[in-house]
């Protein structure tokens, strides 16, 4: 297939931010958080890509991979089984000299031979810690029309609690924008100021050409981070245009906020403005229907095929395949994939990782601003 | 390379006795079970069986079942060799032919099967909800040293000269074929699942085509032929979950049996045994504050603020607040608004209700039709339909159809 003057190629980050969720990402990555009763974050960015024609997808993955590779497989789910472009997995080369990657320098330059031989003129840059249905397509159009080098997205929005809170540097960069008609001003790091900021999605657009110099060049310096080492000392010499977007954002950036952007979509509102665009593609489990069995009692939840529900069930998100036994009550919990909560059981507040058992008569409460989190197949 | 076994699955029926549910598509192609088709029940039972050669023979209204089938991935049967073919009728240098019957749809794509080498060929039906391992059905059939094997059903007595009869000895060698007869001498029903040699069947087809007064029917020609002649024919006794959906009330029933898999033998629920479909991709269903939802399955997409009692609701279903929902079978993405009463009833896909009308009701005394709404029907606001209803056109707002 011919790529038109206006295709381009993604480039996935995996692994952003996993320092924010180290609960999660106990036994996964940032990109197979479960989200949303059926998803996995990933699913977000790499479903709006494929509607934006955007099929030649890398995901950089670092660490802890293994999920995600199960998770995206061939990439069928997506429509990236393709013959042109596609679904490209690359981790780190396992060699005696190489470490993981560090930030997104090194991990592009790794791929600097594929990246030549692509035929796209854009690349398009993500991570996976946002719940967003992103219109590619729209950005890339703004990204040609104001001749930009380089196309930011931010969403305005305040920082998250725990990052002002935040006395140290080791969970990572975050950025924000000072823009000046649409072109980034400055661009700060750690920023720990309240109030309404021009918040980074660290969405970006650029010519795959000029991306290949600029990691090129960063990477012979030593450089690691692209915001902070490539594109903030730059600034005055690469015309980086501001794009926001206005649509419906879910940010991961704790388990407070994991629990929260959770529960959001238990409005209406919320849940359309995420789900009414194209529809979010995710690997198929074949789940029977769920089934509500006499005596169970719903309200206010969100569950998705594949559940058995005999209890009660109350401002809630159940993933596939999670059972309530009779006479359990479950109340503002998150259950992911394949939980049982066994009879007469009673949890509140509660953030099952899959494959949790919460044993007969067992109570686990945690609080509104303290969500109790068990991992992965433990039993209560 | 040479397959063991492949499977001819007959899809080609009208499903008449469907009436609206089947104007626009073919009886295999009629959603099932909250989110599957009938048809998904024998693909996944062949793949989960081990067979990964199907051939789909379709005649009637193929447009939704080619689509749905596509190159079978869903059901693992996207293969190099072999997988899911759907097989219409077509034009030959010498004419072409609609499928004349069961055993003609068959003869037309011998040449499909030979291109597989079989040794034995198993003819499925598109109608049935069934789980069923043919493999254990292929193990008594070698067992026996068999040229054909039936699955059969024991079925009560009193109903059993509705169906076709094998009449079988002890050692289940089939000795009699009753079809419907007045008086029966066997209740053991065929479920229409064969299984034959490959030169056996080659041999009956050719026999068959030749003769011009032939139906061209495995019932009335084939099975008759080959007890004519008498093979070695054998009785598979399969005492698991069957049900024939051609007619209204049996595809009600068989849905509302999914609800009660303990007493029905109808278990969807079954990691060992998956029943495979193509996948909405919505999100999980949503039930609000204020909803109740009572002895139900709910699937991916449904939005739930009204009342639902004793249903099914397929992907998207929406049923607003102050509607009520109850022994109803509701298919894809179709909307009940409020205050609308949906009761004992099939409604098809894309259907909508409009506030405060009323479809079909429980059963009373003698009354115990199901009322049955067609694909992409509108019921006014204020509508009645009655409880035999049938319909396939809108109905205006206030308008009653009995």
């Amino acid at each position: 297939m011919v790529k038109s003057s206006k295709s381009a190629l993604g480039i996935i980050f995996p692994n952003s931010y996993d320092a924010l969720v180290p609960e999660l990402v106990n036994v996964r990555l940032m990109a197979s958080i479960p989200f949303a009763s059926r998803y996995r974050l990933i699913d977000f960015v790499l479903s709006s890509m494929t509607h934006c024609n955007i099929d030649n997808i890398s995901v950089m993955v670092n660490h802890n991979y293994h999920s995600l590779m199960d998770h995206l497989d061939s990439g069928r789910e997506w429509d990236l089984v393709r013959k042109n472009g596609g679904l490209h997995i690359f981790p780190p080369f396992a060699e005696k000299e190489s470490k993981p990657y560090v930030g997104r320098v090194s991990a592009i330059a790794s791929i600097l031979d594929f990246l030549r031989d692509q035929k796209e003129k854009y690349a398009v840059i993500t991570d996976t810690n946002l719940a967003v249905n992103f219109d590619f397509s729209a950005m890339i159009k703004a990204h040609i029309e104001s001749g930009a080098d380089v196309t930011a997205a931010y969403n305005q929005q305040e920082l998250p609690e725990n990052l002002l809170k935040s006395t140290s540097n080791d969970q990572g960069y975050y950025y924000t924008f000072d823009i000046e008609d649409g072109r980034v001003k400055n661009i700060f790091v750690n920023m720990r100021e309240k109030g309404i900021q021009n918040y980074s999605m660290n969405i970006f657009v650029v010519e795959r050409e000029l991306l290949i110099d600029l990691i090129n060049t960063a990477f012979v310096r030593g450089e690691q981070y692209f915001e902070r080492d490539v594109l903030l000392p730059q600034l005055n010499i690469l015309n980086v245009q501001a794009y926001k977007y206005d649509g419906y954002v879910a940010r991961i950036s704790d388990l407070k906020s994991y629990f929260d952007e959770n529960m959001k979509l238990l409005d209406d509102y919320n849940l359309d403005a995420l789900f009414s665009g194209p529809p979010i593609y995710t690997k198929i489990r074949d789940d029977n229907p769920t089934r509500y069995i006499e005596g169970a009692k719903v309200q206010n939840v969100m569950v998705a095929d594949g559940c058995i529900i005999e209890g009660e069930v109350e401002n809630s998100v159940l993933f596939r395949g999670v059972k309530v036994a009779k006479g359990a009550k479950v109340r503002n919990s998150i259950l992911m994939q394949g939980s049982v909560i066994e009879a007469g059981a009673s949890v509140e507040y509660l953030v099952a990782d899959k494959n949790v058992t919460i044993r007969a008569g067992k109570e686990m409460k945690g609080t509104d601003s303290f969500p109790v989190y068990i991992s992965k197949f433990r039993v209560v | 390379m040479a397959k063991e076994m492949i499977a001819m699955l007959l899809a080609g029926g009208q499903g008449s006795r469907l009436y609206a549910l089947t104007e626009k598509l073919a009886k295999p192609a009629v959603p099932f079970g909250g989110k599957y088709r009938i048809i998904d029940f024998p693909l996944s039972n062949c793949v989960n069986s081990g067979i990964d050669t199907v051939g789909i023979l379709t005649q009637y209204q193929p447009l939704v079942l080619n689509e749905y089938i596509g190159n079978g991935q869903p059901w693992d049967l996207d293969r190099l060799y072999g997988g899911v073919h759907v097989l219409p009728p077509y034009q030959k240098a010498s004419g072409s032919d609609w499928y004349k019957g069961t055993a003609n749809a068959i003869y037309q794509n011998i040449s499909f099967i030979e291109r597989y080498d079989p040794q034995y060929v198993i003819i499925l039906s598109g109608d049935q909800i069934c789980k069923q391992d043919y493999s254990d059905f292929l193990k008594f059939h070698k067992e026996k040293d068999a040229e054909f094997s039936v699955a059969v059903m024991e079925v009560p007595w009193e109903e059993a000269s509705r169906f076709g009869l094998m009449v079988a000895g002890e050692d289940d060698r089939i000795t009699e074929f009753q079809e419907k007869p007045k008086e029966p001498k066997s209740n053991l029903a065929s479920m229409g699942i064969y299984i034959f040699n490959w030169d056996i069947l080659r041999k009956y087809l050719e026999e068959d085509e030749a003769d011009p007064n032939s139906e061209n029917d495995f019932g009335n020609n084939i099975i008759p032929n080959l007890l004519r002649d008498n093979r070695r024919m054998y009785a598979y006794h399969f005492d698991g979950y069957w049900k024939d959906v051609g007619t209204i009330s049996s595809l009600w029933e068989a849905n509302m049996e999914v609800l009660d898999p303990e007493h029905s033998g109808i278990n969807l629920f079954d990691d060992d045994w998956k029943i495979y479909s193509r996948n909405s991709g919505m999100t999980g269903h949503k039930i609000s504050a204020g909803a109740v939802v009572e002895n139900s399955m709910l699937t991916d997409g449904c939005r739930i603020k009204g009342t639902v009692k004793h249903s099914i609701l397929f992907s998207g279903v929406k049923v607003e607040k102050g509607a009520v929902v109850e022994d109803a079978v509701i298919m894809g993405n179709s909307v009940v608004k409020a205050g609308a009463v949906v009761r004992h009833c099939i409604i098809a896909e894309n259907v909508t209700i409009n506030e405060n009308a009323v479809v079909g009701e429980m059963p009373s005394g003698d009354e115990n039709g199901v009322a049955t709404v067609g694909d992409g029907v509108t019921i006014g606001a204020g509508a009645k339909v009655g409880p035999k209803a049938m319909v396939r056109n809108n109905i205006e707002g206030g308008e009653e159809q009995w």
